[in-house]
């Protein structure tokens, strides 16, 4: 996905910097920043706060959550753009999370508000709420 | 910030509690919502303070976080209304171009305000979405950023400052009108805001409180813009005034305005600029619906339709006009050709110019009729833009006044006649094709034809007769012209003149060869043989004594005619003809060409001496020729152009008591003179009696034949359908009068074709019922 050369809005293409409070930092493109509403939020130019100046985003989580959450964010918006809800495999990105750091990832995606918007509206955090 | 120090792994605490108190976080976000409003979000940590709304909403003080950040909000707005509203109000100065300068300041600041709110409200809505998300919706209370527009209309768009921001609006839009620059994207940035801004009836304060107004200005400001209008301009800079200010208005619209405005506005620029004035416009002195005409100015006229087109009484106001307008010029028209009537009452052959004149006056009423035809056709096609609804309105206008005229049926045929008769000579073929194309067109509105085909009948005789049609095409291109007005009846017995014409071309053949196998009259004939029906015999019954020659001559042809063509009759009509006849005068030999009665009265003169007279009466006596024939002759030959008689006493009049003698003395460089008879080519009052008496009679023929045509297929019809039909099936040759119609029925039930039904309302017919 990060491969993908889009020339015509330099800003989705352009590298973000998300930190965990355990030191972690990640760099990863704005599209996939923007796939959680706060974290877009917290980039947009015209809101103009710190952290669109400096082009980093905290997250309050273990270096371990955040990875996960950033994972997410990249399957997100890989699969914004697929129209058929059977062809986005949200039962293998399950099978990748360990059980032990669900309720984490389950209170950072609610603070995030990243659910899928697509019809595959298997939606993390209600997922997760309802078990 | 102090509050930015948060502990490690913040998330955690939040589950089963804040760390910090609810009320500490509120001091710290309502501060940092300060410092968005004094545009320090760039100092700010979105994280921050997103975490504080969620927190304060996690732990269920969404309510005193959405009060909290609405009161912060007002005190924001009130704050800006102070500092920018406020100062900007109107100063109260009566300086036009001051009161603009503060208008649109006014409109600046608030849309200002207005930016700066909004960003403001951006970056909240940002930080509070958590809020939104889940406190909002289910304490069911508006979003934030509604929130903020409600709370932008309740403390800004509020008295007086709603008062001030309208009146500076229109102020702005007065201004314009009246011709200034004014700052429009200022007064767009202000509707703008109107637009956007609803209140709890859904209703947005542009609709609500500016269109209103701005309605209400425009009405009053072009209710005496339109007066004033017409009191400084002519008609023309009135309508390029308007059409200005309708533009400027769709522009204005277009620009700031809200386009669901157009209509309205446009609505009443139509009523007062237009509907209103319409009449006064066109009547306008010197510079109305007339004097566009008459100067030709199209383009003017052009935007006189495109305007009345838009107002639904423009079109029967202009419609009426131009009527007027036609039937003035069709007066003035047919004034200058009534000159005719006033001399037609005194016998023409009186005054040998007289003639001539009437001749150019009927011409020139065509002429001046086409010309009219042509003007308007013109404007029709270049300012109306080919509209159906006023191309009837300019035939009904044109046939109004071109049947008023009771002599436009003579004027028309006569007007063809010159045209076929000599026109040829000065125009091309394809010239002459256009002014008979366009004599249709005002042929077309007559409406009674049967009048016109009588005319055009005796015209095209004498042309034939007298062999003056310069083209045989011309002349079957204009009957081909008639057959398709009118239908092949109308032109059938035209026909036959010219058929008559073809037969008698090709009998004299034959006579020619007859006459070379046997003894020959001394005197050459050339005989033309008419059939009675088709030909007009206006001239039926003139007597006439030829001399001896004459009568062999015609006597040979007869016996010829008859053995070819047995139980048939020949009429010699000796007033239709004419002669050539070679003169001995003193100076040389003259070869003379004269109507046939000239000669039997010149041939009198053959024995004569130089000085010896014969009085009118023996003239008369000699030749039996009717008085008013034997006039026109004795008058072309002795008192026109080339004198072959001498008459004494000398003058121009023919009287009883003259006498004459041959005119020895005769001299001319012509070798050939043509001795045209003085003939009345307008007909004088008698004869145009005579010809309507005859037309009455053929229409009481044609009517009653029209009515046994009718019922003979019906067999039974009410009156009234009876009628109606007549009308119809007449209608392309005359316009029967209703009265004349029942007059026919009578007439018809009298000699037994029909009978009265006991209902007393409808008729039988009965041939069919006998036979």
């Amino acid at each position: 996905m990060a491969d993908v050369e889009m020339t015509t809005s330099a800003s989705d293409n352009d590298w973000v910097c998300v930190t965990s409070d355990d030191g972690y930092s990640f760099l990863v493109r704005r599209k996939v920043a923007s796939a959680s509403e706060t974290m877009r939020d917290m980039l947009d130019t015209d809101g103009n706060y710190a952290e669109a100046i400096t082009r980093t985003c905290p997250v309050h989580q273990r270096g371990v959550i955040v990875e996960k959450l950033l994972e997410y964010l990249s399957f997100k918006a890989h699969y914004e753009t697929v129209e058929l809800k059977d062809d986005i495999p949200v039962n293998e990105f399950l099978e990748r999370i360990p059980p032990e750091i669900v309720l984490e990832l389950l209170l950072v995606a609610d603070y995030q508000n990243s659910a899928l918007t697509q019809p595959g509206q298997v939606v993390l955090p209600s997922d997760y709420n309802a078990a | 910030m102090a509050s930015g120090e948060l502990p490690a792994r913040r998330g955690r605490p939040k589950i089963h509690g804040p760390d910090v108190s609810i009320e500490q976080t509120w001091a710290d976000l309502a501060n940092n919502i300060r410092e968005i409003q004094n545009h320090n979000a760039m100092n700010l940590s979105f994280e921050e303070n997103h975490r504080f709304a969620y927190n304060m909403v996690l732990h269920k003080h969404g309510e005193m976080l959405y009060n909290g950040v609405n009161q912060l909000v007002v005190e924001n707005l009130q704050h800006l209304a102070d500092s920018h509203i406020i100062p900007a109000f109107p100063s109260g100065a009566s300086d036009e171009t001051v009161q603009s300068q503060e208008a649109e300041m006014l409109l600046k600041a608030l849309r200002h305000i207005w930016d700066d709110h909004t960003s403001n409200m951006v970056r909240l809505g940002q930080i509070l979405k958590y809020m939104d998300r889940v406190y909002a919706k289910s304490a069911e209370v508006p979003e934030i950023w509604e929130a903020g527009l409600n709370l932008f209309l309740k403390h800004i768009i509020r008295p007086p400052i709603k008062e001030h921001l309208v009146a500076a609006i229109l102020n702005q839009i007065h201004f314009e009108r009246d011709g200034f620059v004014v700052n429009r994207s200022a007064i767009k940035g202000c509707v703008d805001v109107f637009l956007t801004l609803v209140d709890a009836n859904g209703m947005t304060v542009y609709k609500r409180d500016l269109e209103p107004a701005l309605l209400l200005e425009s009405q009053s400001f072009y209710e005496s813009e339109g007066l004033k209008l017409l009191q400084s301009c002519d008609a023309s800079e009135y309508l390029r005034r308007v059409e200005n200010q309708l533009e400027q208005e769709d522009s204005r619209t277009h620009h700031y305005l809200s386009h669901n405005t157009a209509p309205a506005l446009r609505q009443i620029l139509q009523d007062h600029l237009l509907t209103a004035h319409l009449n006064a416009v066109l009547s306008m002195e010197n510079s109305g619906l007339d004097t566009m005409i008459d100067l030709n100015k199209t383009s003017d006229t052009a935007r006189l339709y495109r305007l009345f087109t838009t107002v639904p009484t423009g079109l029967p106001c202009l419609k009426r006009a131009l009527k007027d307008s036609i039937r003035r010029r069709g007066e003035v028209i047919n004034q200058a050709s009534s000159g005719i009537d006033g001399d037609g009452e005194k016998p023409v052959k009186s005054r040998p110019t007289s003639g001539a004149q009437t001749l150019a006056l009927a011409l020139k009423w065509v002429q001046d009729v086409l010309d009219l035809k042509d003007l308007f056709d013109k404007i029709w096609q270049e300012a109306f833009f080919c509209d159906r609804e006023l191309e009837s309105t300019l035939n009904e206008a044109f046939g109004s006044f071109i049947n008023q005229n009771g002599r436009s049926s003579e004027f028309i045929s006569l007007f063809i006649d010159d045209h076929l008769k000599r026109g040829l000579k000065g125009k091309t073929d394809i010239e002459v094709d256009i002014v008979l194309d366009k004599t249709i067109t005002v042929f077309r509105y007559i409406t009674e034809k049967d009048v016109f085909e009588r005319y055009y009948k005796g015209h095209l005789a004498k042309r034939l007769l007298l062999g003056r049609s310069v083209s045989d095409d011309a002349e079957q291109g204009m009957l081909a012209k008639l057959k398709v007005e009118c239908g092949y009846q109308f032109t059938q017995k035209l026909e036959g003149m010219f058929h008559d014409m073809k037969i008698s071309e090709d009998t004299m053949k034959a006579y020619r060869v007859h006459l070379s196998q046997t003894m020959a009259p001394r005197i050459d004939i050339s005989v033309i043989v008419m059939t009675s029906t088709f030909w007009p015999m206006a001239h039926s019954d003139s007597p006439c004594t030829l001399p001896s020659e004459m009568v062999t001559a015609s006597k040979s042809f007869e016996q010829f005619y008859l053995s070819r063509h047995t139980g048939r009759r020949l009429t010699w009509q000796p007033s239709l003809g004419n002669a050539d006849v070679r003169v001995a005068f003193k100076t040389g030999k003259h070869d003379l060409n004269v109507a046939t009665f000239a000669l039997v009265i010149l041939l009198l003169f053959e024995n004569q001496e130089a000085d010896e007279f014969l009085t009118y009466e023996e003239i008369k006596q000699a030749t039996s020729i009717a008085d008013n024939e034997l006039q026109r002759h004795l008058q072309s030959l002795a008192c026109a152009k080339f004198k072959i008689l001498k008459k004494h006493p000398q003058g121009r009049e023919v009287n009883p008591t003259d006498s004459f003698s041959f005119n020895a003395d005769f001299t001319s460089n012509l070798q050939k003179i043509k001795i045209s008879t003085i003939s009345s080519k307008v007909e004088s009052g008698e004869e145009r009696k005579e010809t309507k008496d005859r037309i009455d009679e053929e229409r009481k023929h044609q009517t009653e034949a029209c009515i046994v045509r009718i019922m003979k297929s019906r067999k039974h019809m009410t009156h009234t359908d009876l009628v109606g039909e007549v009308i119809r099936q007449l209608g392309s040759r005359f316009q029967p009068n209703p009265l004349n119609i029942k007059k026919r029925i009578e007439g018809l039930i009298e000699r037994e074709y029909l009978e009265r039904c006991e209902d007393r309302k409808s008729y039988n017919y009965l041939v069919g019922f006998l036979t």
